[in-house]
């Protein structure tokens, strides 16, 4: 590109510095925050205030921060499940649809075997109910991907839709197991009291928080010391080196994209555990299972940045849907707006990473016509 | 324009003050991290061969692309007929009459040999012509030599005669420099003799031709003058006549090497890898049935502390050779053994376990893992258990960077930002002294792509492997490579063994010419 007499151009580096995987990220969100200032403005809302208001109803309050962090505990599970697959580029999108199906899991547990269960394995059996549930969903897509190469993305994209009109159908479309017999209201049947969680005092947190946590920590750590993350590794980055060392390629791709649908599965159970108790079509609404391929993509795979990115996700989300109740209402799809500003800013912002940005003057030589 | 241009030279010449066909004068360019030509002169005159010789990264394919239009030099300029020229892309180079066949062919291969030589050309009729087309590229086939069938579909022809439809195209297209980059890479001692043939009926109609190759012996031949570069410089510039090997491989490298052949000298010990009647067909859901075996009635055997060398044009079965006696897959029929142990059907990490190591052609991307650091390469063959133990692989590493002079910043930097030949040195290092107790060693193109420091660091490990009692299969494209190296050679052709020759004694023509499918 060339500018009155500079040219400007982006030149690879050679190594990226350390300092930039932090500075880069923070800049697209000063930038993204911008771009949002400009809507706020043509709609007429001054973005300062706004921006102070999303920041206080989002992450400086007190329940504001409990609101985000509560919401963020599913959002952990599906970002890990994007992540732990995407990293191995098998782009299981189906977090969504995983999602629903751990709930369902989770409420089938919840109402068929946690009353005759003691009390503390009732919500572990809960939540991995969830996750066999959530990874059942994938299983047809593994298996096609593995043997026959067919693209996972469209099969788990598909059937996102199957597990949203399932759970519409238990809830509004039949009378069934998990519909609440007891009004003629159509809602979900709530699970066994043993099976649930008791949130963190008045907020909307729930010990399942701390779960989701460990579990990325877990993850960051099983990747990087076990065989079978070091597998994954190397077939991420190399079929063929795999292949040659004898690895299973099959074993792997199957693997990978179960364990991703139990982490998304696992999310749905910890929401019937947690504020549901029950198959909720509220969580239809949320968006948790594609929300979490923004969030690991902001996390750049990485497990214990996932905890980051999705409280920072959650947080938007929160602190969004409360302008909507102030008393001058910011319409939520204000909200929605910014968190894809934020999300094209921190892959843009990948390309500075990569590159360096070369300004040169351009001394004008004469043409030389031959 | 092309008429004019040619009078004026032709009274230049009178004069004896003759503008060079094409030139670049004081050319720099400069890549990220690297200057790939420095202040570079270089010229080429009517008729003329004009070689370009270095090794891998020295610079020679950077000048030719910016010869023929691809880069732009970041300084200096490109003259034809002693006038300046600014070349934006191929095309414009090609407008100059300057045309470049690339070392990997830019075909289309459902397209006919007619259809790819029209490809892109201006001005062509809607409805395409295919008679007068055919007619003109038979024309220039017979004129300069290349015997082509223009109507042949391009995915059906050996590299040689794919080479042959690249020139034809560049010539058809009104060329009168040709750059030929690595041109003999890919093709059988015959089919280079034909090359040369054909460079010399060319340069007897006026033509230039700029010879782009790292191959010492080959040049001497061919050329009126040879250009040395290394290190994006000139290092020095000889014609026909003053050229000798030893000193042109000095001014490639910068020091003296030897070109000696290395040989067993210990007498081969116990069969440590048979390989028996093996038969490998197609892929059945490919569904070409008339296609012939991939691999038919291959027998050989390997002893402790020899070489046995498979000599052959790429495509005729080494990969598919290599993957089958190293269990990656199942031949269709026949026996391998690993000292002693039969091993068809138990799969790669099996046949490891037997014994037997692999140094595949594809280094980057097949035996290492490009992203992966060094130590995780060391694993990548080791028993794992369920944490891996990256401790005892980096200090295994740190001991073979000291022991092989592996330049890399460190254990831990990514494989793909080694050089060839480190890289090579850090697979070779895997397989011969970290795999589980290897004593057979599968390498395929070792060399392939190295420089010839590399070259003789790699063949010094082989030979030394061989000293101490590997039994070695050393499948390689480079015939030379075969021949100072192999005890044994074997001729692999279309999937099947069609010549045995007995150590170096056994003359180099007729290996040859069994590459080529002219055994007797």
């Amino acid at each position: 590109m060339i500018i009155g007499g500079t040219r400007i151009r982006l030149e690879a580096r050679l190594t990226s510095p350390r300092w930039l995987v932090v500075v880069v990220p923070v800049f697209s969100v000063l930038f993204a925050l911008v771009v949002g200032g400009v809507f706020l403005l043509f709609t007429g809302h001054p973005p300062i205030r706004t921006y102070r208001d999303l920041l206080d109803n989002g992450y400086t309050s007190f329940y504001g921060l409990t609101d985000t962090l509560g919401l963020a505990t599913p959002l952990i599970c599906t970002g890990l499940a994007a992540a732990f697959a995407f990293r191995m580029n098998l782009y299981n999108i189906g977090q969504e649809g995983q999602l629903y199906l751990g709930m369902v899991g989770g409420a089938w547990a919840g109402i068929a075997l946690a009353p005759h269960l003691n009390q503390f394995i009732a919500v572990p059996v809960v939540l991995v109910a969830g996750a066999l549930f959530g990874a059942f969903w994938v299983l047809v897509p593994a298996l096609l991907r593995a043997r026959m190469g067919t693209s996972e993305i469209v099969s788990t994209l598909l059937l996102n839709y199957v597990a949203l009109n399932l759970i519409n159908y238990f809830i509004y479309g039949s009378r069934g197991f998990f519909r609440d017999p007891t009004t003629p209201f159509p809602q979900g049947r709530l699970i066994d009291e043993s099976a649930r969680f008791d949130s963190f005092g008045t907020t909307n947190t729930y010990p399942t928080l701390i779960i989701s946590i460990l579990l990325a920590v877990f993850l960051f750590w099983f990747v990087r010391r076990s065989n079978y993350g070091y597998e994954t590794s190397v077939f991420a980055d190399s079929p063929q080196a795999a292949r040659y060392a004898g690895m299973n390629s099959i074993w792997l791709t199957t693997s990978v994209l179960l364990i991703s649908g139990a982490l998304a599965g696992l999310g749905g159970a910890m929401y019937v555990v947690g504020p549901a108790g029950k198959v909720d079509p509220g969580l239809l609404q949320t968006g948790l299972g594609y929300a979490g391929i923004v969030v690991a993509a902001l996390a750049r795979y990485n497990f214990v940045a996932v905890i980051i990115t999705a409280v920072l996700f959650a947080g938007l989300r929160v602190g969004g849907s409360a302008l909507q109740a102030s008393s001058d209402p910011v319409p939520i799809a204000i909200a929605v707006v910014l968190q894809g500003a934020v999300l094209l800013f921190a892959l843009g912002g990948e390309i500075f990473r990569r590159n360096r940005v070369v300004v040169t003057r351009v001394v004008q030589t004469a043409k030389v016509e031959a | 324009m092309n008429a004019s241009s040619e009078a004026t030279q032709g009274s230049h010449r009178e004069n004896g003050a003759t503008p060079s066909a094409l030139s670049a004068q004081n050319v720099t360019k400069r890549f990220p991290g690297v200057i790939a030509n420095q202040h570079v002169n270089f010229d080429v005159a009517r008729g003329e061969v004009h070689t370009l010789l270095g090794e891998n990264g020295a610079g020679k394919s950077t000048l030719a692309s910016i010869l023929s239009g691809l880069y732009r030099p970041d300084e200096g300029s490109v003259l034809r007929n002693g006038k300046e020229v600014r070349l934006s892309s191929p095309r414009s180079g090609l407008s100059h009459g300057i045309a470049m066949v690339h070392q990997h062919f830019r075909l289309v291969d459902r397209f006919t040999v007619a259809e790819n030589v029209v490809l892109g050309s201006k001005g062509l009729s809607f409805v395409l012509q295919p008679k007068d087309i055919e007619a003109k590229v038979s024309e220039i086939s017979e004129k300069f030599g290349l015997p082509l069938d223009p109507r042949a579909v391009v995915g059906e022809l050996s590299a040689g005669q794919r080479q042959r439809v690249e020139i034809v195209k560049a010539l058809y297209h009104g060329a009168e420099v040709l750059l030929l980059d690595e041109p003999t890479a890919l093709l059988a001692p015959p089919e280079v003799v034909k090359l040369f043939e054909t460079v010399r009926v060319m340069t007897s109609a006026g033509k230039s031709v700029v010879f782009v190759s790292h191959k010492l012996g080959e040049v001497v031949d061919i050329s009126d003058r040879i250009t040395v570069m290394r290190d994006g410089q000139v290092t020095g510039s000889v014609k026909r006549g003053e050229a000798n090997a030893g000193q042109l491989a000095e001014l490639m490298v910068g020091r003296e090497i030897t070109l000696a052949p290395r040989r067993g000298t210990l007498d081969p010990g116990d069969v440590l890898l048979s390989v028996s009647q093996i038969h490998l067909s197609h892929d059945q859901s490919q569904n070409r049935p008339n296609q012939p075996n991939i691999l038919s009635d291959i027998n050989l055997k390997v002893c402790s502390g020899e070489i046995l060398g498979i000599a052959g044009v790429s495509g005729n079965g080494q990969r598919d050779l290599a993957e089958v006696i190293s269990g990656l897959r199942q031949p269709n029929q026949g026996e391998i053994t690993v000292c002693g142990l039969p091993i068809v059907g138990l799969g790669a990490r099996a046949t490891r376990q037997a014994g037997l190591a692999y140094v595949p052609e594809d280094r980057l991307g097949t035996g290492l893992a490009p992203s992966l650091s060094m130590v995780d390469n060391l694993l990548l063959t080791r028993d794992r258990g369920f944490l891996v133990d990256r401790k005892s692989a980096f200090i295994e590493a740190e001991g073979f960077i000291k022991k092989l002079e592996i330049k890399t910043p460190g254990p831990l930097t990514p494989t793909r930002k080694l050089s060839g030949g480190n890289a090579q040195k850090v697979l070779l290092a895997r397989e011969l002294f970290s795999s589980v107790a290897s004593r057979v060693l599968v390498v395929c193109s070792p060399t392939r792509g190295l420089d010839v420091g590399a070259v003789e660091a790699v063949h010094a490990l082989l030979d030394d492997a061989r000293k101490n009692g590997k039994a070695i299969l050393l499948i390689s494209e480079d015939l030379d490579e075969v021949m100072t190296l192999a005890d044994r050679v074997l001729v692999l052709y279309r999937g099947s063994i069609v010549l045995e020759a007995q150590g170096i004694a056994d003359d180099l023509e007729r290996v040859g010419q069994a590459m080529a499918g002219l055994a007797s």
